[in-house]
């Protein structure tokens, strides 16, 4: 992010200060800066654990989450009684906001500052986020925390809440169709777009290759916090270890590996363990502000909020929202598909983030370049989301922020 | 005429014309604009069928600039973003000879000493200093642009600095000397200036060359004429300017990206290489250099654009 800085710093000046904003470069899309924008100043995530059987299976959501938020706070010194706000996504855990709360405590932060959480799927994460956004924006406080996390190990998906349904739910077609399993879906959206099981296959492998070279050339580094848990063993001992890289990253997997898996949800189907997510543990923090506050206190700006958008798609092709919101973000932004360098979409099966891409007309280089390995389950995409909506999507935003800081100097 | 390369999904920050071939040259190149990523070091040659990748070596982290050796043809160095200076046989398949770890930030400026005995080589680091070039005429002799808005010249000998110019009213990013003059120096800022400098004499500039909208990136002098000299700029433009005069001889629009890496061919006349974020790398002549005869007093700058897909 230094290096963001550095060349912003090289914008700050032009011939003619205040040069007009209605000179046009191309077919860029021009961005202004506006000192009630909301930036990120900082964003941390937790590595991640498969769930069950993983580094994490002994630790709980609280834990990890107050990780993510001691990590943020602590990378840009910020007093913990300063914080507007906290807003976590999560969606399995049953008391999702009482976890915050512990988190909040253990992570030293006053009870003078309220916590929420929200759940909207594989979307939680975004949504904390744009809740504190919105705060932000409505000028009531200058500065927040959105976190999310999510503990696969101990609240794994489905079954609990179920058991009391209203019978009306089978009258009502949509109502019903909420119902059908995750999996199912997948079967669903590849069926009905004709995604075949080798695109899929394929999709998952080159996620797994991407995510597997991105560890090793370190470029989850930055945004990892190493987290320190006890984990018992098959004989029953506790030890202590150091997570510091993602589990569950399968970078040697091939097309025949990938092709001899049986479908997993539907006998003749196409979803696989190989070309769906798999359960995972993790939590992550992101720290927001006001432009004119992150400048005050002299934060880093790591990028800006420049669109958001939230579009509902029918429940049984549940995975698509991607290839719904994503114009409709553009369109609000004013920029074109190709104006994005770095497109980062939920992968939580290979056939509907295929299906989405393929949609839009993205060029697949510009998908999830790090890679999701279709690792993580929708549920565990809050977290993820908000690290890319900092990280890589808003970073392709201050790229172009700064190229249009060429023509419109309202930057200081 | 221009001949034009892209580097596919690298975009360009430096780029150095070897002292010993004619025809060849270097261009340091970073993924993702230098944000993130890795970086890819070309070297090409210029053939009459176009710009020629003649090796590409790859690196896990940024390449920023990079340099030839005065002693060796086949032997460049190249700073990186993560602090390290590698050193690069262009006769060696594989990757670097050597690479030492000399800085912990990013490496954004090389240079060779000129001193054929010494061998000696500068690193400028983004702590604060930018940009670092040796004289080409006085041994030991080198000047520092850097982010405190002052150009020092240094003599290796001493850890003070000969002098410290207040050059600018914003930061310093890139410095040359005249090849003609040992003590004339250019600088160019944060500030859209250039600005020329005598060492023994700095209370106020030399000349002042004005035009660029946004921070000028990098100045280079002709090694054919004294009073040339060549800039890029984040305003996507590359200029070429007597320093005689304060407005550009030509303003070359070929780049739709800022533009970071710029040379002059040490046995071409007027050529010149440039690179930037658009990926492209562009080898042509100004106009103005094409004939000796226009060098010197323009009364408008001649706007030359050029959009080139390679």
């Amino acid at each position: 992010m230094e290096r963001l800085n550095v060349i912003a710093s090289h914008l700050s000046m032009s011939e003619k200060r205040g040069m007009a904003t209605s000179e046009v470069a191309g077919s860029v899309k021009l961005f202004s800066f506006n000192p009630d924008d909301i930036v990120v100043v900082a964003a941390l995530r937790t590595p991640i654990g498969k769930s069950r059987r993983g580094v994490f299976k002994d630790t709980h959501g609280d834990d990890l989450l107050s990780q993510a938020f001691n990590g943020v706070l602590k990378s840009v010194n910020i007093r913990p009684d300063e914080i507007g706000d906290i807003c976590v996504g999560n969606v399995n855990d049953a008391r999702a906001s009482v976890t915050a709360r512990f988190a909040q405590f253990f992570s030293g932060i006053p009870h003078t500052v309220p916590v929420s959480a929200v759940n909207r799927q594989c979307g939680s994460g975004l949504q904390a986020f744009m809740n504190i956004a919105g705060g932000i924006k409505n000028k009531a406080y200058p500065l927040g925390l959105a976190g999310g996390f999510e503990m696969m190990s101990k609240s794994g998906m489905g079954g609990k809440g179920f058991d009391d349904m209203n019978p009306r739910i089978m009258d009502v077609k949509e109502a019903k169709d909420s119902l059908i399993p995750m999996g199912l879906t997948s079967e669903i959206v590849a069926e009905r777009y004709g995604v075949s099981r080798e695109v899929q296959d394929r999709f998952s492998m080159d996620s797994h290759k991407k995510a597997a070279a991105a560890t090793k050339n370190g470029h989850f580094k930055a945004e990892i916090i190493p987290v320190t848990v006890e984990v018992e063993d098959m004989e029953g001992n506790r030890r202590t270890i150091t997570v510091t890289e993602d589990e569950g990253i399968r970078g040697n997997t091939t097309m025949e590996v990938l092709a001899k898996l049986k479908p997993a949800f539907k006998q003749g189907g196409t979803t696989t363990a190989g070309n769906s997510s798999q359960t995972s543990d993790g939590a992550a923090a992101v720290l927001v502000a006001s432009r004119e506050e992150a400048k005050r206190r002299g934060l880093p700006i790591l990028g800006t909020l420049r669109a958001f958008a939230v579009v509902g798609v029918a429940p049984d092709e549940m995975g698509v929202g991607p290839a719904a919101a994503i114009p409709q973000a553009l369109k609000m932004a004013g920029l074109t598909i190709d104006d994005i360098d770095v497109y980062e979409i939920n992968e939580a099966f290979a056939s509907q983030a295929a299906y989405c891409v393929r949609k839009l007309g993205i060029p697949s280089e510009k998908v999830n370049p790090k890679g999701r390995w279709v690792w993580y389950p929708c549920v565990w995409e809050q977290e993820w989301e908000l690290l890319p909506s900092s990280n890589i999507i808003l970073e392709t935003y201050v790229l172009r922020d700064l190229i249009n800081v060429y023509k419109h100097l309202n930057f200081e | 005429m221009t001949l034009s390369f892209k580097t596919k999904d690298r975009h360009g920050y430096s780029v150095k014309f070897s002292p010993y071939l004619p025809d060849r040259f270097v261009c340091a190149t970073s993924q993702y604009y230098g944000i993130a990523g890795r970086g890819t070091l070309f070297v090409f040659d210029i053939l009459s069928s176009g710009i020629e990748p003649v090796k590409i070596y790859e690196w896990n982290d940024g390449l920023f600039d990079a340099a030839w050796s005065e002693n060796n043809e086949n032997v460049v160095v190249v700073g990186a973003g993560d602090g390290s200076l590698l050193v690069y046989d262009v006769t060696n398949p594989k990757g670097p000879l050597k690479a030492f770890k000399e800085h912990s930030k990013e490496v954004s400026s090389v240079d060779w000493s000129p001193t054929r005995a010494e061998n000696f080589i500068l690193t400028a680091s983004w702590d604060s200093t930018i940009n670092a070039i040796w004289s080409p005429r006085l041994p030991g002799c080198f000047a520092t642009a850097s982010g405190d808005k002052t150009l020092r010249v240094w003599d290796r000998r001493t850890p003070q600095p000969q002098c410290t110019i207040q050059a600018h009213e914003g930061e310093v990013l890139t410095c040359d000397w005249n090849k003609y003059d040992q003590n004339i120096l250019y600088s160019g800022s944060v500030d859209c200036s250039i600005r020329g400098w005598d060492i023994r004499n700095y209370n106020k500039p030399l000349c002042e060359m004005t035009g660029h909208r946004f921070a000028v990136r990098r100045v280079k002098t002709s090694p054919f004429n004294g009073n040339t000299l060549a800039s890029c700029s984040y305003d996507f433009t590359v200029r070429t300017w007597d320093v005689r005069q304060p407005h550009a001889m030509e303003i070359t629009e070929h780049h739709t990206e800022f533009v970071y890496g710029l040379d002059f061919n040490l046995h071409r006349p007027g050529q010149i290489v440039d690179c930037g974020w658009d990926s492209l790398v562009h080898v042509y002549k100004p106009r103005v250099l094409l004939d000796g005869s226009l060098i010197g007093m323009v009364p408008n700058p001649l706007v030359v654009t050029t959009l080139v897909e390679a």
